[in-house]
């Protein structure tokens, strides 16, 4: 022990007076952020600014000229006939998406949280789709609806003709919705199955004593209890609706006529088919907007949808 | 919910449990059996459930309209690339989040948060322009440079806070105790404490690289650069239909690796994603 | 082994005050223990002297060096945490031996030392186990392994026994004790428990509200309470008090007069405190009488609540007590064990 003590401990940099404990901390914390801080940057912050530049001109890529033009592209949303009918074809489509995703994820949850030999076979085959390529998965739908395709051989079987599913408004846009919901579905119910897990069993025990019955349980027990988690459900998937693309595309490519035509769609076209540029960056802003008042309005209603926080 | 169920609860329940399965296992299932079907077959009546006949020429077709394995490499590339990346960016900042204070550490974080907000689609538009100014436009660059440090990765930084906020202090002050500094407490501690949270980053990331579409029609034009997904749509006939076995055929070679990593690691799988800190 | 000095520590967050200047000085392979209620800036005094908080003010030295801005991998220290902070993914082994690790020790070095303290600590055969595979105990020790492997100058502690069983604690503190006499290191003890301190230390520091109340050995403290405080913190059950006056004939509390011994003679007529230890009651036929409120045999001793005038009070006694609630009581306070402090600012008078 004298030993250790006599051999001097070389003094560490931390001694100078200039690098303090906080200091260094600061560096660091700056050294760990700065990948991502300049990639935000770049990526998010300086294109949002350019999206809001690019809204107010007119953008010629043929005779590559950039001219300001004010507002005239918000002149020519207001005056858009195809507008409303984006607007309402995305409004249906994200309402209808949500709705169906969050009912059938609580149902599979609830379902999948009893005691069963085999469940987590079930639990593994309804995630599957998730883990299937998104491309692949919305061919095989498409290939499946078609007027000749399986699923109205399957009803023929029965005698049903089945309508031409994608080329019909309704059944188009319930097509669209649908497989997306199939696709997706697995990821909340697998975030509602591990809030239900959270649920402690005393809680149920106790309400059994109570007299209370199953359904009754569900209300007051579960669904208060698993509130949090339905809201940041609801938040993800409202907003994973906006950015539907790829299943438009490969589906309907927006028809029939603009039945499936949602806002991120309409955009690509205007911006990348008809390189409408300025435009496109309008409606991107529209886009912009509409996220960012969901979010908003969500996170005030978690006060009162949400009766318990950890 | 728990409660013993009775036997004939249970059969009830075994039963709507599969029904409920079949628009899940059913469409993985027609696709791989479609894509073997001569194509006189693949739209028979009444359908057929296993194929009566095979045909196997559609796989070599394939290979022969698109240079469908350089395709197959560019997206495994990238999504090993960008899954990679993601880990190293998301850590790292969700590490100095969670555990590092440094000035204006919460408003650099907001700023951050803005990138789960802000739907890539809203960028599409100015990025494609920067990318052609650098050049980059039918190169690969956007489809890994943007996931890694721009909006993708933000959620992923997101989850690695949420873990590392919960991990001990205790460890790192017995670290510091014990002599090692910032990077080294984050390379030899937390790092490798946070295994499960970087699992499920890694699969969250893999998969949305895996299925990026709107992004590569953006940047790519030419048939030896595309992804898969953009690959998978571009089996048509001389008027622009589908042909379907040979996009069935593709799809399932595309669809079934990922499928079968899942089923042999489900459990890593679902029950990482379960504990993202997703919940709250 | 060093010693450790405070001069005028302080320790503020913004506007607000923590530490408010303490001076504390420990001599080389003491052992002192902190303690004091919840939120009275121990653990944090602790850690400022680990490293991990900074001092916003005053000095600490560590062996005559002052080590405001060093880390604590600088300062020589080493600390065994509350919940012990072993690393999940290694081993014993790997734990007790990271820290050398860092300071450039050979393999064989590195191996000699944790099985030194190995052996001290009856780890050897736990070497290759991970802390999830070890009790809790066990994990105290292994703790105490990964500090001890070092052989630093000073050793801390921040509350270690807490999430301890009962009994275990007391096997615990025994363990730390007779480590500490076999390596005289000096130590730094921080505790909310003023049994842990009593039976441990050889010096106890009290803190409240982020100031020194007393330091003293334990049985000073135990038989001269500078204050009303540490008479209050220090012993179980805790000292009785009564509020009153200092007379001629005796102490005037509500509904009762109480004997005073000599010492508080020049305080005639002041209002005060009064207060008498649970194991201070003699009982006797010609005391002052109590009405007893509740009996607790516990076998060795009997403990009773009861009515001394208008102020509910304990007793612990020897004798056993065969009296029902209601009945009535006599004793004497035992007069040299009587403590006396000034009403305003609960400073000990006797």
């Amino acid at each position: 022990m004298a030993v250790a003590q006599q051999t001097a401990r070389p003094e560490g940099r931390s001694s100078s007076s200039f690098w303090t404990v906080a200091r260094r901390d600061s560096l660091a914390g700056f050294l760990f952020i700065a990948p991502q801080l300049i990639g935000i940057t770049l990526f998010v912050l300086i294109p949002l600014c350019l999206v809001f530049w690019y809204s107010l001109h007119e953008w010629n890529v043929l005779a590559n000229t950039f001219t300001y033009t004010g507002a005239t592209n918000y002149q020519m949303l207001l005056e858009d006939t195809n507008l409303p009918s984006v607007l309402g074809a995305t409004a249906i489509f994200s309402a209808g998406l949500v709705i169906f995703n969050l009912s059938l994820a609580l149902l599979l949850a609830v379902l999948l949280n009893q005691k069963l030999a085999g469940i987590t076979i079930f639990r593994t085959l309804f995630f599957s789709p998730v883990v299937v390529s998104l491309v692949a998965w919305t061919i095989v739908w498409g290939f499946l609806l078609q007027k000749n395709g399986g699923i109205n051989g399957v009803l023929l079987v029965f005698g049903i003709e089945g309508p031409n599913w994608l080329r019909e408004p309704v059944t188009a846009m319930i097509s669209v919705i649908v497989v997306q919901v199939f696709k997706n579905v697995g990821l909340n119910m697998i975030l509602f199955l591990a809030a239900l897990q959270g649920v402690p069993n005393e809680l149920y025990e106790a309400a059994r004593i109570d007299g209370a019955p199953r359904f009754k349980q569900f209300r007051r027990i579960t669904l208060p209890l698993i509130s949090p988690t339905i809201l940041l459900t609801s938040i993800i998937t409202i907003v994973g609706s906006l950015q539907v693309f790829a299943q438009i595309a490969v589906l309907t490519q927006g028809g029939p006529g603009l039945t499936t035509t949602v806002l991120v769609y309409y955009l690509y076209q205007q911006a990348f088919q008809f390189h409408l540029f300025g435009y496109g960056s309008t409606l991107s802003i529209v886009l912009f907007a509409i996220v960012a008042v969901l979010t908003f309005a969500q996170w005030q209603m978690r006060k009162r949808i949400v009766f318990y926080e950890s | 919910m728990k409660a013993e169920l009775s036997p004939r609860m249970q059969v009830f329940l075994y039963g709507l449990l599969c029904v409920l399965l079949v628009p899940f296992v059913f469409p993985t299932w027609w696709m791989v059996t479609s894509s073997v079907k001569p194509i006189s077959d693949i739209f028979a009546f009444p359908p057929q459930l296993v194929p009566e006949s095979y045909d196997w020429t559609t796989y070599s077709k394939v290979f022969e309209l698109q240079p469908f394995v350089k395709q197959y490499w560019n997206s495994a590339y990238i999504a090993a690339l960008v899954t990679v990346g993601t880990m190293v960016v998301s850590s790292m900042a969700g590490y100095a989040f969670a555990r590092i204070r440094f000035p204006f550490a919460n408003t650099i974080f907001m700023v951050v948060l803005l990138g789960l907000l802000i739907p890539s689609e809203v960028t599409i538009v100015p990025l494609f322009q920067m990318f052609l100014k650098a050049g980059m436009v039918n190169t690969h660059w956007p489809l890994i440079l943007v996931p890694i440090f721009g909006a993708p990765s933000v959620f992923a930084t997101f989850v690695m806070r949420q873990f590392f906020i919960a991990l001990p202090a205790e460890l790192e002050e017995a670290a510091r105790v014990d002599g090692l500094g910032r990077f080294k407490i984050f390379r030899k501690i937390a790092l490798p404490l946070a295994r499960p949270a970087l699992a499920s980053v890694a699969i969250f990331t893999f998969l949305h690289s895996w299925n990026l579409y709107l992004e590569p029609i953006v940047f790519l034009s030419s048939a030896d650069k595309f992804t898969l997904p953009q690959a998978l749509t571009q089996y048509t006939d001389a008027y622009g239909g589908p042909m379907w076995n040979i996009q069935l055929a593709a799809a399932t070679l595309t669809a079934l690796p990922v499928l079968i990593v899942f089923i042999i690691a489900q459990k890593q799988f679902v029950e990482g994603l379960a504990h993202t800190g997703l919940k709250g | 082994m060093a010693e450790v000095t405070l001069s005028n520590v302080r320790k503020s967050y913004g506007a607000v005050d923590i530490i408010h200047g303490i001076d504390l000085g420990i001599t080389d392979g003491e052992f002192v223990v902190l303690v004091g209620p919840s939120g009275c800036g121990k653990s944090t005094l602790l850690r400022m002297i680990a490293g991990l908080e900074t001092i916003t003010g005053g000095e600490v030295k560590i062996g005559g060096r002052v080590v405001n801005d060093l880390d604590p991998k600088d300062r020589d220290i080493a600390m065994v945490f509350q919940n012990y902070a072993l690393y999940p993914h290694m081993t014993v082994a790997t734990n007790m031996g990271f820290s050398l690790e860092h300071r450039g020790g050979s393999k064989a070095e590195i191996a000699e030392r944790v099985k030194w303290a190995a052996d001290i600590l009856g780890l050897a055969p736990l070497l290759d186990r991970y802390p999830r595979q070890l009790s809790g105990g066990q994990r105290q020790r292994v703790a105490m392994g990964r500090a001890i492997v070092r052989d630093p100058k000073v050793f801390l502690f921040d509350e270690p026994l807490s999430n301890l069983d009962a009994k275990l604690r007391v096997v615990m503190r025994g363990e730390i004790k007779s480590l500490h006499q076999r390596l005289k290191t000096t130590t730094i003890y921080v505790t909310h428990d003023q049994v842990e301190a009593m039976t441990m230390a050889d010096k106890i520091v009290v803190l409240n509200g982020g100031r020194v109340e007393q330091i003293g050995a334990p049985l000073d403290l135990y038989d001269r309470p500078a204050n009303q405080f540490v008479a209050g913190f220090i012993g179980s059950p805790s000292m009785n008090f009564l509020t009153g006056t200092i007379t001629s004939e005796g102490f005037t509390a509500p509904g009762v007069m109480l004997p005073i011994p000599e010492t508080a003679l020049g305080h005639m007529g002041r209002k005060a405190v009064y207060g008498i230890r649970p194991e201070h009651f003699a009982l006797d036929e010609t005391g002052v009488p109590a009405e007893i409120v509740l009996v607790e045999p516990m076998g060795s001793e009997t403990q009773v609540t009861m009515k001394l005038g208008e102020t509910l009070v304990t007793g612990v006694f020897r004798e056993r007590v065969s009296l029902s609630p209601g009945a009535t009581i006599r004793m004497w306070p035992e007069l040299n064990n009587i403590h006396l402090f000034a009403a305003d600012d609960g400073q000990r008078l006797n």
